[in-house]
């Protein structure tokens, strides 16, 4: 009783040094999840995963194991490969099969509209490793760049840093009881990764696999070939050969003579090539009952199929618990990673890097004699991407039986690093010089308080408090420069004596072409929360969290959110079913509650604002005028007034949990809507005032879903050497536009139309009928033939629908179809084991999901692409691959002013679900033939392949290759058919 | 057991202790940690406090007047390049533009009927105007002097956009104050009196702008803002400036007494301002007049060099260059050789002329005469001013207007007043300066087609082809295709459909419906 009081005072005197904390001590705490943020085990033992109060814990991975072991096998690089086809409500896009590229997941549908990179890092889940909550990119660094393909810097995948062999659990946490208490970060999902815990026990292990990824076979074409395309169009629209006096036929297409182009094209030699994939991993746990530790070091080769693509890490993790006394555990983990990235050298990226484009006149040439000759200029130049990613906490448990105290730091640091260097050879004899460094940190101070209060066997109360304290800080400092004195000189050296007059200026590269950059941010997060669990009888749970949360990027008239959670459960089978022998678990479950959504720019925080923009397209970064660095308005980024509220999701999650047939069969079945609400949207707007658009509160988005999880063991082992184990992951989403800004009922945004009612990522597209074959064909209204924008439609041109039938085509004709994000993703698992054999094989599905060929849209406009200096026209090697089915377009015109081959027409648009076999592996247990003549504990060989096969009714290429728009731009790297065998051994 | 109970707590407190003192400690300062400024914006507290505020807002609204002028090169798509008279082998969007097809859907169209850019530099006047008088309160060194300076050139480039969009646009919204926060739709306005406010703006501004800056000029005292002068010639607004732009303000309404007048005040007083006219060579020279910021940039925007402001668009040389000048095979644009012969068609041309054996005297305005693609290349400021042809990155000014350009305007003025004398004076201070013999009319015809020819050839890419040809033709209609457009207002530009979209007070223009 008086340490109750104690508790009491203990929280008041916390209230007293901050107010808001009185809000969420106010009502009692929680949120049943007992996660690895406040796994206080009394003892030196493997954290449990499964707390007392875990009513909610991993519901959702029950019938889906997440086994870290099995997923290990993959040769994956990062969390996103490895989860894929895992979890269901979790959909990753892997975009490219190059190693250690981004790749977006979402959560339980999109929150917003992805429109861009700066919309896909919002809408990440948050990544918790033994409880610290990782920190990404920021996305800041778009705004020097006029292209943004992809983040400057090393734009490595910072979730390399997970190596499987040493992750005790994954679990993707989705509904909001078991989210809200990582807070606002968790607005889009968790997936709460655990590190394997010493025990008392020595224990070795080493696990590693070597394998490959195969080359890819392609249809290769030649300047003939592309020649004889495209006089189809010549023969059709043109009388000579040419479609106006002024037309130029390319150079490169009009000597057949020209060995480089219209010879043999066997460039693919030099650009696929087979892959090393390679792992091995080595890791000690030992010590006794008060203090133990667990060291683990890895290395992992992975090369890409294509470009000479490739990846290496090194990782070492550390864990380390002690308890010097008995109240008093002491635990710290680090886990660190280097990542060297070997990068594709696609025309594309280099001058999207160099923001410059060289003349396109030539492209790079099919034969492989030339081709070659260019990648060997490659030998001069060096592009260097190290990331290093580590993390750690430390953390004091102070254990009072049934008190227990909380405090721990812990931090989460990368930095990534690009040095680049193009020799004069590479490029119309420019060279470019290129260094980035940049850093993401976060630093956590959090203390909790929880109190156990058992009161008797059907009484169970558990409260617990606590604060959070959190700083982020992204930087970066980037040069660029053109033009060195030659090329041995390679990075860009300034003046060092301080007492020469040029001090600090470049000796190498001009001055006049030399770029600085640097950007730098802050955000912190202050937490206070409370949650208390009430149990009865384990048949009803009843857990209320209330959190109150400060950021210093809300508008200090808003700076704190309070949100509560509240979550029951329901224990069917113990309350109402203990006589049915059917059921051998029944669970119902349901949450409801709200969640902040941090915004990730601090210029919101403050209002109207001043910046450096007086850039303009083509130089988005412009220093200033006359010398004199300048403040305006951010005309380009848009207006931010005052009075911007918080968002926050409010999310409704029922699940039952089944056991049929003593556990025989597993059945999970989740509903869920949320409610994204208070967005803040880009409007296009306040043109007269300058601005852009103008950013807006108000956008709401819906997202409804069902998922499953059905697991069977369709044969148990029993008797038996076989048993069979078929298991099934779907998830159903579907995503509605509920609300816009300022009660809009649409908006045209990035020319893509939104509106109330509507999924969000519709492609919003013109239908198409096929051709106008004469002028005579074009329908005539009132007097005036058909127009589209303004133009008349002639022969040659698409005939395409008039929608509201007012003779003219415009915006007003396109309709909103499709999806970019699929309706039903979803894995099937079939485990076969007999005897020490096992077989797995895993299918993964995307179902109901729609591809728009932009590829192909691009090929058939040649017209509008060639000799043009644009960063569209830029002709890769792999312009000289067959892809997709050319005969399926009509032969429109390509000179009209409407632009017959434009992206936006469901000409290109196609379904693009697929199944594809992502893995089948083959394993052998040997731990009983070697028996007892060794120490080991277990020893398991395995083979493996993946990606072997994909069903699609898609005509492009691979139909995973897709960027967020939903456009396949040709420009995935293929994500490569891969063999191994490994070796797993304890000892 | 009272005395285990107690001692059970005490020991019990001490273990509190540590983790408790912690967190009252760290909680304390939590609202401390949340109440940060940006690093990377500036928050309106922080902003108008200091002269160096002004400074940046000043510039940066000059900045934004470049900005708008050279995205999309849309000075040269609207000036040179709507006048139909250069040819693109490559580019459909130039194409469509030379066709009068302003509605073709290309990016590039799409950005240069979009008006926003002009109204950030607006806007960004309109906040100066409605803040600096902050500073001057706040801030000592802000002298009234200073500040009077500051309002002038703010007035003026406010009405320099106006002036610039009407010219595109016809009628536009006129917005005269930033409604910064309680932003509301405008309708367009009479392009009539929004000149008509404009000249009035311009007028009252060119009153208080000094001739050259921290130059001793009795309108503006000392060194402007502690820089030397030259630091500031050429780039910012002068009296002269004012002047010139009116002149074309009042000549593109047709108002020929008052652009005489605006006009007379530059040819005038330009030796006041250091201004004079340039020979040939400097005009073409790839480090001469285009290059850097030059006194005789009578109104113009530098890309300096030497401040790192050289860009690979924006420039005219982006448009117009090519082999053997940079590293280009086929410009996307280009000037035909017959277009070359019958616009210069008198011999001893300094720009360009045949010599008797028909080869060009000079590769001053055009270079690969007799290739496939003559390059125009009258502009060519690459890099630091050199021939290097391997880096295709520029460093010349966009130059509104010129000595040069406002003789020409004065001739064509007094030549539409019938002040013929006085014409010809005006048009031989440029002919004379070309190599050219003074004008005679048997041999060069018409004195007001002569004019205008003279302009075509001396203000060739500078922006100015197409508002001469519509000027032109309103006096003396003699180009069927404008005078076709003129008929129906179809000088101005379509706006651009998003602008439409977001403002329904919007109209179209009558000719792009």
């Amino acid at each position: 009783m008086r340490k109750t009081s104690m508790l009491t005072g203990f929280i008041l005197l916390m209230c007293l040094s901050c107010p808001a904390l009185l809000l969420a001590s106010a009502g009692v705490a929680t949120s049943l999840q007992q996660d690895s943020l406040d796994t206080d085990t009394s003892a030196v033992k493997p954290i449990a995963l499964h707390g007392r109060d875990s009513v909610f814990t991993d519901l959702n991975s029950r019938s889906i194991k997440l086994v870290p072991d099995d997923m290990a096998r993959f040769p994956a690089v990062s969390l996103q490969q490895y989860v894929k086809d895992q979890a269901p409500g979790l959909f990753v896009q892997e975009n490219s099969g190059e190693p250690g590229t981004l790749q977006a997941m979402y959560l339980r549908g999109i929150p917003m509209p992805i429109l861009s990179h700066r919309d896909s890092y919002q809408a990440q889940p948050l990544i918790v490793l033994d409880g610290i909550p990782l920190i990404g990119e920021h996305p800041f660094a778009f705004d020097i760049q006029q292209y943004q393909f992809d983040r400057i810097g090393t734009a490595t995948n910072l979730l390399s840093n997970i190596n499987m062999n040493n992750i005790e659990s994954v679990q993707v946490l989705k509904d909001i009881a078991s989210t809200a208490i990582y807070g606002p970060l968790a607005a889009n999902g968790v997936i709460a990764i655990t590190t394997k815990q010493p025990g008392s026990a020595r224990k070795i292990s080493f696990n590693s696999y070597v394998g490959m990824a195969q080359r890819p076979t392609v249809t290769t074409i030649n300047g003939d070939y592309e020649n004889a395309f495209r006089r189809q169009f010549y023969d059709r629209y043109t009388a000579i050969g040419r479609y106006s006096p002024d037309d130029s036929y390319p150079l490169y297409l009009s000597d057949s003579l020209n060995a480089s182009y219209y010879g043999p094209s066997n460039w693919s030699d030099s650009y696929y090539q087979h892959g090393l994939l390679y792992s091995a991993d080595a890791d000690i746990a030992g010590g006794g009952d008060r203090a133990n530790f667990r060291f683990a070091v890895g290395h992992l080769r992975n090369q890409g199929v294509a470009d000479e693509t490739g990846l290496k890490r090194y990782s070492a993790l550390f864990n380390i618990n002690m308890k010097p006394v008995k109240w008093l555990l002491f635990s710290a983990m680090i886990n660190g990673n280097r990542v060297q990235r070997n990068r594709n050298r696609s025309l594309r990226d280099r001058f999207a890097t160099m923001s410059y484009i060289p003349d396109l006149a030539s492209p790079l040439a099919p034969n492989n004699a030339i081709y070659s000759q260019y990648i060997n200029q490659f030998d001069n130049s060096f592009d260097d991407n190290a990331t290093n990613i580590v993390e750690g906490h430390a953390k004091l448990v102070f254990d009072f039986d049934r008190l227990k105290i909380t405090s721990r730091l812990a931090v989460d640091y990368n930095e990534g690093a690009r040095d680049l260097f193009y020799p004069r050879t590479l490029m119309e004899e420019n060279s470019f010089a290129s260094n980035y460094y940049g850093y993401n940190q976060r630093l956590i101070y959090d203390n909790h308080v929880s109190y156990d209060a058992r009161l008797d066997d059907k009484h169970d109360i558990f409260l617990q408090a606590g604060s959070i304290l959190q700083w982020d800080a992204f930087k970066y400092s980037h040069a660029y420069a053109y033009k060195g004195i030659n090329d041995f000189i390679k990075i860009n050296l300034l003046e060092s004596d301080p007492n020469n007059g040029n001090y600090l200026n470049p000796t190498a590269f001009p001055k006049e072409l030399v770029y600085k950059f640097l950007d730098y941010t802050n955000q912190n997060l202050v937490s206070f929360y409370g949650r208390g669990t009430y149990r009865f009888d384990d048949r009803y749970t009843v857990s209320l969290l209330l959190r109150s949360d400060g950021s210093s990027n809300a508008q200090p008239t808003s700076r704190w959110l309070f949100t509560p959670t509240l979550s029951v459960g329901w224990n069917i089978k113990n309350d109402l079913l203990d006589d049915a022998s059917a059921f051998s678990t029944l669970d119902f479950r349901a949450s409801a509650g709200r969640l902040g959504r941090l915004n990730v720019f601090d210029n919101f925080s403050q209002g109207p604002t001043y910046s450096t923009m007086v850039g303009y397209y083509g130089n988005v970064v412009t220093p200033g005028y006359n010398g004199f660095g300048v403040l305006t308005r951010p005309y380009d980024f848009g207006w931010t007034g005052y009075g911007i509220p918080w968002a926050y999701t409010d999310q409704l999650n029922i699940g039952l949990d089944m056991g049929l047939a003593d556990e025989r069969i597993r059945i999970n079945l989740d509903w869920y809507t949320k409610y994204d609400r208070n967005q803040l949207l880009g409007i296009p707007s306040y043109a007269e005032f300058g601005y852009r658009q103008s950013y807006e509160t108000g956008m709401e988005v819906n997202n409804t879903g069902v998922e499953l999880a059905v697991s069977i063991d369709a044969v148990r082992k029993g008797n038996g050497r076989f048993a069979w184990t078929p298991s099934l992951n779907l998830s159903y989403n579907a995503n509605k536009l509920t609300a816009l800004p300022g009660g809009l009922d649409e908006i045209i945004i990035n020319d893509r139309l939104f509106r109330v009612g509507e999924r969000i990522d519709r492609f919003w597209v013109w239908q198409n009928e096929g051709i106008y074959l004469t002028d005579a064909d074009v329908p005539v209204q009132n007097g005036s033939a058909r127009q589209f924008n303004g133009i008349r439609l002639r022969a040659g041109d698409p005939r395409w629908v008039d929608v509201n039938g007012d003779g003219a085509i415009n915006n007003d004709d396109r309709v909103l179809t499709g999806n970019i994000f699929p309706k039903i993703v979803g894995g099937f698992m079939n485990q076969f084991t007999y005897g020490n054999w096992s077989l797995d094989a895993q299918l993964y599905f995307n179902i109901g999901r729609d591809i728009l060929n932009a590829e192909m849209a691009n090929r058939f406009d040649f017209i509008n692409r060639e000799g043009i200096t644009e960063i569209n026209s830029v002709k890769e090697i792999t312009f000289w691959e067959k892809r997709g089915d050319y005969s399926q377009y009509p032969l429109y015109n390509p000179w009209s002013n409407v632009i017959p081959y434009r992206k936006e027409q469901d000409l290109f648009l196609e379904n693009g679900s697929f199944v594809k076999l992502r893995t089948l592996s083959l394993g052998y247990d040997l731990t009983e033939l070697l028996g007892k003549r060794t120490k080991l504990d277990r020893m398991f060989v395995y083979g493996t392949g993946h990606n072997l096969f994909t069903l699609t009714p898609y005509t492009g290429r691979d139909p995973e290759l897709i960027d967020f728009l939903g456009y396949d731009t040709g420009y995935g790297l293929p994500i490569p058919r891969t063999y191994t065998l490994g070796v797993r051994v304890n000892f | 057991m009272n005395t285990t109970i107690n001692s059970r707590i005490i020991s019990f407190q001490r273990r509190l202790l540590i983790p408790f003192m912690a967190v009252v400690l760290l909680t304390g300062g939590c609202q401390k940690m949340l109440d940060i400024d940006s690093k990377r914006v500036v928050g309106e507290k922080n902003m108008w406090n200091s002269l160096e505020d002004t400074r940046a807002a000043l510039m940066g609204t000059y900045g934004l007047v470049r900005a708008a002028m050279a995205d999309h090169n849309a000075h040269w798509l609207y000036g040179d390049v709507r006048a139909g008279e250069f040819t693109s082998p490559t580019r459909q969007d130039l194409r469509a533009i030379m066709t009068q097809d302003l509605k073709a859907s290309y990016p590039s169209l799409e950005a240069i009927t979009n008006w926003r850019r002009w109204y950030a530099v607006i806007n960004s006047a309109n906040i100066f105007l409605e803040r600096a008088p902050e500073v001057r309160q706040k801030d000592l060194r802000y002298s009234e002097n200073n500040y009077v300076v500051d309002v002038a050139q703010a007035r003026f480039l406010r009405a320099f956009a106006y002036f610039y969009m009407v010219r595109i646009w016809g009628d536009v919204p006129l917005v005269i104050s930033s409604y910064d926060g309680n932003f509301e739709n405008k309708p367009r306005e009479n392009q009539a009196k929004v000149l008509a406010w404009a000249e009035q703006e311009m007028l009252a501004a060119a009153a208080n702008l000094p001739y050259r800056y921290s130059a001793g000029d009795e309108q503006q005292q000392g060194d402007y803002y502690n820089e030397f002068t030259s630091r500031w010639d050429g780039t910012l607004a002068r009296k002269l400036s004012a002047y010139a732009v009116l002149a074309h303000l009042a000549a593109w309404q047709g108002n020929y007494p008052d652009a005489a007048t605006y006009s007379k005040f530059v040819t005038d007083n330009y030796a006041r301002a250091t201004n004079d006219y340039i020979s040939t060579g400097h005009l073409t020279d790839a480090n001469g007049f285009f290059y850097d910021k030059r006194t005789n940039h009578l109104f113009g925007f530098a890309f300096v060099w030497g401040h790192v402001d050289g860009s690979f668009t924006g420039h005219l040389e982006e448009l117009t260059l090519a082999e053997p000048v940079v590293n280009k095979r086929i410009p996307d644009m280009y000037l035909t050789k017959d277009s070359i012969i019958s616009i210069f068609n008198e011999a001893g041309d300094e720009r360009f002329s045949l010599d008797t054996l028909g080869t060009p005297v000079s590769e001053r305005y055009f270079t690969n005469y007799n290739g496939r693609y003559p390059i125009f290349s009258k502009i060519k400021c690459i890099m630091g001013g050199v021939a290097d042809p391997t880096f295709r990155f520029f460093s010349s000014a966009i130059v509104f207007t010129r000595l040069e350009d406002v003789t020409l305007l004065r001739a064509e003025a007094l030549a539409a007043l019938g002040e013929r004398q006085g014409a010809i004076e005006m048009l031989d201070a440029i002919r004379t300066r070309r190599g050219l013999d003074p004008y005679n009319e048997d041999v060069n015809g018409d004195l007001l087609a002569s004019i205008f020819r003279e302009r075509q050839r001396e203000l060739m890419g500078e922006g100015h082809r197409w508002y001469d040809l519509v000027r032109f033709n309103r006096i003396r209609p003699s180009h069927p295709a404008v005078v076709a457009l003129l008929a129906n207002e179809g000088q101005t530009w379509p706006v651009a459909q998003a602008l439409l979209a977001q403002n329904t007070l919007l109209t179209q223009n009558e000719y792009w419906k």
